[in-house]
C-alpha cells in the first residue's frame, strides 16, 4: 500500500472513532489526536487493533511508544518504517 | 466522642501542642513520586510543607467543620493539602477538574464549601465568575513558591476530632442534587486498619496509582493507605495513556510492588506495553468494574505474578470490602472472594427492615441483595438523612448489588440494581444528564441509559423527544450540553424519537427504553454537527 493510500485509510478509520463535533478535516497532519480533542485517549486502544488488524503489527512483542500514534503524520511514518522492515 | 484526634504522640504535655505526625499510620507518610514532572518529596519534606499549607489556610480563615473544594489531583500539592485541612479540623472535598463551571458551581451551592483550591490563574478566573458561589477561591500556586522550611516547627495543636467529616466525595448529582458520600476520620481509619490487618503494607511498599485521586478507590485504597503507612506512592496522571502504553517500563524503573486499577486501563496495557521484566511487581487489585475471568488471567500472566485480586469496594464503604486474598483460588467471571473488614450478607429483599430477619437471608449459591456491615461505612450522604436512610439499616449498608454466597463462603457478584452507568469504572448517573438534558428549552422528555461499549464496558447513549426535531435543534442540544455537563458524561449515540415508552402504570424504565432504541440507528451526530 502506497503512503497516500494509508494516509486514506487511516483517515477513514479514524473517522469511525472520531468525536462527533471534531471535524477531521481541521485537524493538521501533525496535531496531536488526543491533545486536539479529536480522539478520546482510550481510543488510541482502536488505533492500536487497527494497525495490528491492517499491518500486521504485534505490539505485544515490541511494546510502543506512545508518541509514535500522536498525531496522523507520526502513526503514518510508523506504518512506514513497520513495512520497511 | 471528645478530645482532638491526632494527639495520641504526646498525650499529656502540657502546652497542648500536638505533632501532627501522629496522624500518620505509622512515624510519617512515605515519599511521594511523579514521574511525569520527576519531582519527589520525602515523608519529611511534606510534612515540613504541611505546616507552609496549614498556615496559608489558617490565613484564609479556615475553621474546623468548614469544607474545602480542592480543584486538582493526583500531584504532591493535593495530598499535602489534605493534610493541611484536616489538621483544621476541616474536610476536604476532592473535585473531579473536568467538571463544567456548571457543574462545580452546583455542587458548590449544596455543600457551601468555605474555600475553592485551584491550582491555575485560568481556573480561578473562571470560577471566580460564577455568581453561586459563596465561598472564596484560592490560586494556591502562590503558596508553592513561598518559603517551605515549617513555621510550625512540626507541632501544632490539631482540631480534627475522630468523627468529624474527613471527606466528601460525590458520586453522583453534578447537575442535579448532589450525593455527597461522607466519610469522618473513625470511618477512614477503620478501612485502613482492616487493610492493614488482613493485607499487611509490605507488599505496598512501592505503591503506583493511576487512578483519580478525586475518587475513592483512588484516594482512600490506593493512595492513602499505603501512603499514610509510610510506604512511598508512585502518582501518575489518572488513566495516562503515556504511562499505560509504558506500564511495564513504568513498574520496573520505580520498581512498583504494588498498583491498583480498572478493567478498562488493561485493554490499551495488555496490547500496547511490553511486561515489566525486574519481578518488582507483588500484588495487583482490580476494582470498580466488573473483572472477567478471561482479563484477570490475561492480567496475571503479563504480570508475571497470581496476586492479582478482584478488589470488590463501593465509596460508601470506604471502597475495598471485599476481595479474592483467599488461597488459591482460580479466576472466575464475578468472583470477588471474602470480606475485607466487612461481613457480608444476600437477602432476598432490600427493604430496610430486611437484614435482622433470618428468613430473608439467601442459601448458599442463592441470588440476592448484597448487604454489608462494616465499621468503614460513611457517615452518610450530605445533607440527605432521607436517602442515607435508604442505604443503612442499623449499620448494614444495602450496596445495590445482586450476587451469592457459595458453599465456601466466597462473594461473587451477579449484576446490580443501582441506577449508574460504569464506563471504564467511572460511575456515571443517567439522572445527570437527564437533568441537563430537560433544561434545554426544546426538549419534551428524555431518557440516558447505558450501551456496551468495547473499549469502556459501558458507555453512555440516550433518547430524546424534542420539541423541534431538526438539526439545528440537535446542534443547540449539543452545544448545550458541552456547556453544562463533563465531557465524558456525554452521551456518544443519541436516538431522536417521537416518545418513550412506558410500562402499564405509565413509568419509563432504562432498561425497556435501551431495548426500544436498539431497534433503530443512532442519530449520525458527526454529520449533524459538521454541516452548520
Amino acid at each position: 500500500m502506497e503512503t497516500e493510500q494509508r494516509k486514506t485509510a487511516l483517515i477513514d478509520f479514524l473517522r469511525t472513532i472520531q468525536r462527533p463535533d471534531c471535524p477531521l478535516q481541521e485537524i493538521d497532519g501533525d496535531l496531536s489526536l488526543v491533545e486536539s480533542g479529536l480522539i478520546d485517549s482510550l481510543a488510541l486502544l482502536q488505533i492500536i487493533t487497527y494497525l495490528e488488524q491492517t499491518y500486521g503489527i504485534d505490539f505485544r512483542e515490541k511494546g510502543i511508544d506512545p508518541g509514535e500514534l500522536r498525531s496522523v503524520n507520526a502513526i503514518l511514518e510508523f506504518i512506514g518504517r513497520e513495512a520497511a522492515a | 466522642m471528645s478530645g482532638n484526634l491526632f494527639c495520641s504522640a504526646i498525650v499529656g504535655k502540657k502546652d497542648k501542642i500536638y505533632r501532627y505526625n501522629s496522624m500518620f499510620l505509622d512515624s510519617q507518610p512515605g515519599c511521594i513520586t511523579e514521574p511525569q514532572s520527576g519531582r519527589s518529596w520525602s515523608g519529611r519534606e511534606i510534612v515540613a510543607r504541611v505546616g507552609v499549607r496549614i498556615r496559608h489556610l489558617q490565613g484564609e480563615g479556615l475553621c474546623r467543620g468548614e469544607r474545602v473544594f480542592v480543584l486538582y489531583g493526583n500531584k504532591l500539592e493535593f495530598f499535602v493539602d489534605l493534610l493541611a485541612v484536616w489538621q483544621l479540623g476541616a474536610s476536604l472535598v476532592p473535585i473531579d477538574g473536568r467538571l463544567t463551571p456548571f457543574e462545580i458551581e452546583n455542587l458548590a451551592r449544596a455543600v457551601k464549601p468555605r474555600l475553592l483550591l485551584v491550582d491555575t490563574p485560568a481556573a480561578a478566573s473562571t470560577l471566580s465568575g460564577l455568581t453561586a458561589l459563596e465561598g472564596q477561591v484560592v490560586d494556591t500556586t502562590a503558596w508553592d513558591v513561598a518559603e517551605n522550611s515549617d513555621p510550625l516547627g512540626g507541632r501544632f495543636h490539631s482540631q480534627a476530632h475522630l468523627d468529624d467529616d474527613a471527606l466528601i466525595l460525590f458520586t453522583s448529582g453534578s447537575t442535579g442534587v448532589p450525593k455527597g458520600v461522607v466519610h469522618s476520620h473513625r470511618s477512614l481509619r477503620a478501612r485502613w486498619m482492616a487493610l492493614r490487618d488482613g493485607l499487611g503494607v509490605e507488599a505496598f511498599r512501592r505503591t503506583l496509582c493511576l487512578l483519580p485521586t478525586y475518587f475513592g478507590h483512588g484516594l482512600i485504597c490506593n493512595s492513602l493507605f499505603p501512603w499514610l503507612a509510610g510506604q512511598d506512592l508512585i502518582l501518575a496522571p489518572p488513566f495516562s495513556t503515556d504511562f499505560l502504553m509504558r506500564l511495564g517500563w513504568l513498574i520496573d524503573e520505580y520498581k512498583i510492588t504494588f498498583m491498583s486499577s480498572v478493567p478498562s486501563m488493561w485493554g490499551l496495557a495488555l496490547k500496547a506495553s511490553k511486561p515489566p521484566a525486574a519481578q518488582s511487581l507483588q500484588r495487583i487489585h482490580c476494582g470498580s468494574a466488573p473483572l472477567s475471568g478471561h482479563l484477570w488471567r490475561q492480567i496475571q500472566q503479563w504480570a508475571g505474578i497470581k496476586e492479582v485480586f478482584n478488589a470488590y469496594g463501593i465509596t460508601e464503604t470506604a471502597s475495598w470490602t471485599a476481595g479474592t486474598s483467599v488461597g488459591d483460588f482460580t479466576p472466575e467471571d464475578g468472583l470477588v472472594g471474602v470480606g475485607w473488614g466487612a461481613v457480608v450478607k444476600i437477602l432476598k429483599s432490600s427493604e430496610g427492615h430486611a437484614p435482622f430477619d433470618a428468613a430473608e437471608q439467601c442459601k448458599a449459591e442463592e441470588s440476592g441483595y448484597v448487604w454489608l456491615n462494616t465499621p468503614a461505612l460513611m457517615a452518610g450522604y450530605y445533607r440527605q438523612p432521607e436517602l442515607t436512610d435508604q442505604v443503612i439499616v442499623g449499620g448494614w449498608f444495602l450496596t445495590g448489588d445482586i450476587g451469592l454466597v457459595d458453599q465456601r463462603g466466597w462473594l461473587y457478584l451477579k449484576g446490580r440494581e443501582r441506577e449508574e452507568i460504569n464506563k471504564g469504572g467511572m460511575k456515571i448517573y443517567p439522572a445527570d444528564i437527564d437533568a441537563v438534558v430537560e433544561r434545554f428549552g426544546g426538549t419534551k422528555e428524555v431518557c440516558a441509559f447505558a450501551v456496551s461499549d468495547p473499549m469502556y464496558g459501558q458507555n453512555v447513549a440516550m433518547a430524546v423527544v424534542l420539541k423541534e426535531q431538526d438539526a439545528p435543534t440537535i446542534r443547540a442540544l449539543h452545544d448545550w450540553m458541552k456547556r453544562h455537563l463533563a465531557e465524558f458524561k456525554m452521551p456518544v449515540r443519541w436516538y431522536r424519537v417521537e416518545s418513550l415508552p412506558r410500562n402499564s402504570r405509565g413509568k419509563i424504565s432504562r432498561q425497556d427504553v435501551e431495548a426500544y432504541c436498539a431497534r433503530s440507528a443512532p442519530l449520525n451526530l458527526q454529520s449533524i454537527l459538521s454541516s452548520q
